[in-house]
């Protein structure tokens, strides 16, 4: 019997505003334990919450870019349980009406383009972060109360990879809008998965596992799979799925169980009496979405159509806000489009995979790379001759000009008249060379274009002098 | 319904780990007094359980949000003060992990 996987995702995404949901308490990390709290964050008596402005953009934001019904009244809702890391005893959520509702995205797959439904988003705060030790728990409060937004899908995920894309697309359109930095590794935006099987064709759902604390897309399409394949060989087996919450073993590449879940918990939601609903007018709301900045799909279609870069050199660039941001800047210099995009996403690439730094870290500016680009195009300097700058520019953060003199690169002879006066003398020199050309010897035009080198000691351009070769050898 | 004495409300506030001046209990006992005297009026209403559960006392909203600037937070050990123990700066307590 073949399955079908009924995926649904719910993703935390920490907001990055300078305070924190219901407090003014900054949001810092890497701050000394405990020095980044209001009262309120540590649950004392007879503090109030007050909602964070920033924070209620961020999520407008979101919920537009995810195509939602946006509320224009904020309600919270107190969820109940006693746990350590919430020290007042329940968390501040949007639980009856959140922010956004029904919303969706599209995403390419390799079976096309699917399109993913989201129920809800609503805004929320973080607990405090504990550190488990062997028989001891420390808290700190800092994280206590950082603003989040959380996404929840609908179950109409069904593979790893869409998942995968999923997860991606959520974080791109975060990253984008400004609203987080979306590092998955470091928590700031963090991923669940409920996943259950069912026979095809059935409208029914299966048990569904959790699996929690997915800290990169590539671990969300790797743990999926995996489980999929798990549930799938107890269900041939005739055993029955037991209603856990897992987590990926990244070595050993598959889920372990970390408890077996029993009823749902009642969470008691009611609404916050502490805050009374808020009215978002609809110019607040049209401003919140009129300054988000440009998100990835819209600068696809702008380098695309503005540009006529090709769908695969575009989406390359905005694979990280800052490299298009990158791009952005040094397009604004040169209308050398193409060229300025196979170097950002070649060359600066690989420099940026070997290093595992970010562009902003390098010591290249959009303006020097324009430079050196502007050499390439008026053919003063070879694409060999390029790259050499290029890699002193990364170490030296010279600009390429300076360079190209400290290297001595004279510059390349392109003027075609004075290339042809050095051909011909070559071609007199050198008859030989003409038969054996004419005779099918492809080595010979090589021999040629090294003595014409040779005589401008190595100024001409290759790919000027060797396409006028040619043709004068055709002539001949 | 339950009789409210101080002790209950000492017990609460010791609870909630703080404390009031014995005029303090006694103006809350007063208010704790006219709060059960309400409600045993309401409960005499036969009409309560037709009527909807309210949040706040009257239809109220506001358009108040606030901005995002950081204030001082409290002293790091001041925030940890009341915790019986603590270490490297946090609050400890036996392993609980959910």
């Amino acid at each position: 019997m073949n399955f079908e996987a009924v995926i649904g995702l719910e993703i935390h995404v920490e907001l990055k505003t300078k305070t924190k949901m219901f407090s003014s308490a900054p949001v810092a990390f890497g701050k000394e334990p405990n020095s980044c709290c209001m009262p309120l964050d540590l649950g004392f008596p007879g503090t109030l919450p007050t909602v964070n402005k920033e924070a209620v953009i961020y999520g407008i934001r979101v919920a537009n870019a995810l195509h939602m019904d946006i509320d224009h009244e904020l309600h919270f809702d107190r969820k109940n349980y006693f746990y350590s890391d919430l020290p007042k005893g329940y968390q501040i959520t949007q639980n009856l009406r959140p922010i956004g509702s029904n919303g969706y995205v599209d995403l390419n797959t390799s079976n096309g383009i699917k399109r993913i439904e989201i129920e809800r988003i609503h805004l929320e705060e973080d607990t405090c972060m504990q550190h488990h030790f062997r028989d001891y728990t420390l808290l700190d409060y800092n994280r206590a109360g950082v603003p989040l937004i959380e996404i929840v899908s609908r179950p109409n995920i069904r593979t790893g990879e869409e998942a995968q894309k999923y997860v991606e697309k959520i974080r791109s359109i975060v990253v984008f809008s400004d609203v987080s930095d979306g590092k998955m590794e470091e928590g700031s935006l963090r991923c669940d998965v409920n996943i259950s099987l069912r026979p095809y064709g059935s409208d029914k759902f299966g048990t569904k596992v959790e699996i929690k604390n997915l800290n990169s897309t590539k671990f969300i399409q790797q743990a999926i799979d995996f489980e999929i394949e798990r549930q799938s060989k107890l269900l041939l087996q005739n055993q029955t799925i037991r209603q856990e919450t897992r987590r990926y073993d990244e070595a050993k590449r598959e889920t372990i169980l970390m408890r077996v879940k029993t009823d749902a918990v009642d969470y008691k939601y009611f609404p916050e009496p502490n805050i009374t609903p808020i009215v978002l007018s609809d110019e607040f709301v049209n401003d919140a979405i009129k300054n988000c900045p440009e998100l990835a799909d819209s600068k696809i279609n702008r380098y695309i159509n503005e540009y006529s870069l090709s769908e695969y050199d575009a989406s390359l660039l905005v694979n990280e806000k800052s490299v298009s941001e990158f791009f952005d800047e040094a397009a604004k210099l040169t209308k050398s489009y193409k060229l300025l995009a196979n170097w950002i996403n070649v060359d600066i690439a690989s420099v940026l995979n070997k290093r595992n730094i970010s562009i902003n870290e390098l010591n290249i500016t959009p303006k020097s790379l324009v430079a050196l680009i502007s050499l390439i195009d008026s053919k003063e300097i070879s694409n060999n001759q390029a790259r050499d700058i290029f890699n002193k520019m990364i170490e030296t953060g010279k600009d390429p000009l300076t360079i190209k003199n400290e290297l001595g690169i004279t510059s390349q002879i392109s003027d075609e008249s004075a290339i042809m006066e050095l051909i011909n003398e070559t071609l007199n020199e050198f008859p030989q060379s003409i038969i054996d050309f004419k005779e099918g010897k492809s080595r010979a035009l090589g021999f040629l274009v090294g003595q014409i080198m040779k005589k401008s000691h190595g100024k001409v351009n290759p790919k000027i002098t060797s396409d006028l070769l040619l043709k004068e050898l055709k002539e001949r | 319904m339950k009789e409210y004495n101080k002790e209950i409300l000492k017990d609460a506030a010791n609870r909630l780990l703080f404390d009031m001046t014995d005029e303090q209990y006694d103006t809350l006992l007063n208010e704790f007094d006219i709060i059960t005297k309400q409600m045993e009026i309401i409960g005499k209403d036969s009409l309560i359980d037709d009527l909807e559960p309210m949040v706040f006392p009257f239809e109220c909203s506001t358009s108040y949000l606030r901005e995002d600037v950081p204030s001082t937070p409290l002293d790091k050990e001041d925030a940890i003060k009341n915790a019986q123990n603590k270490q490297e700066g946090q609050i400890k307590l036996p392993k609980v992990v959910l």
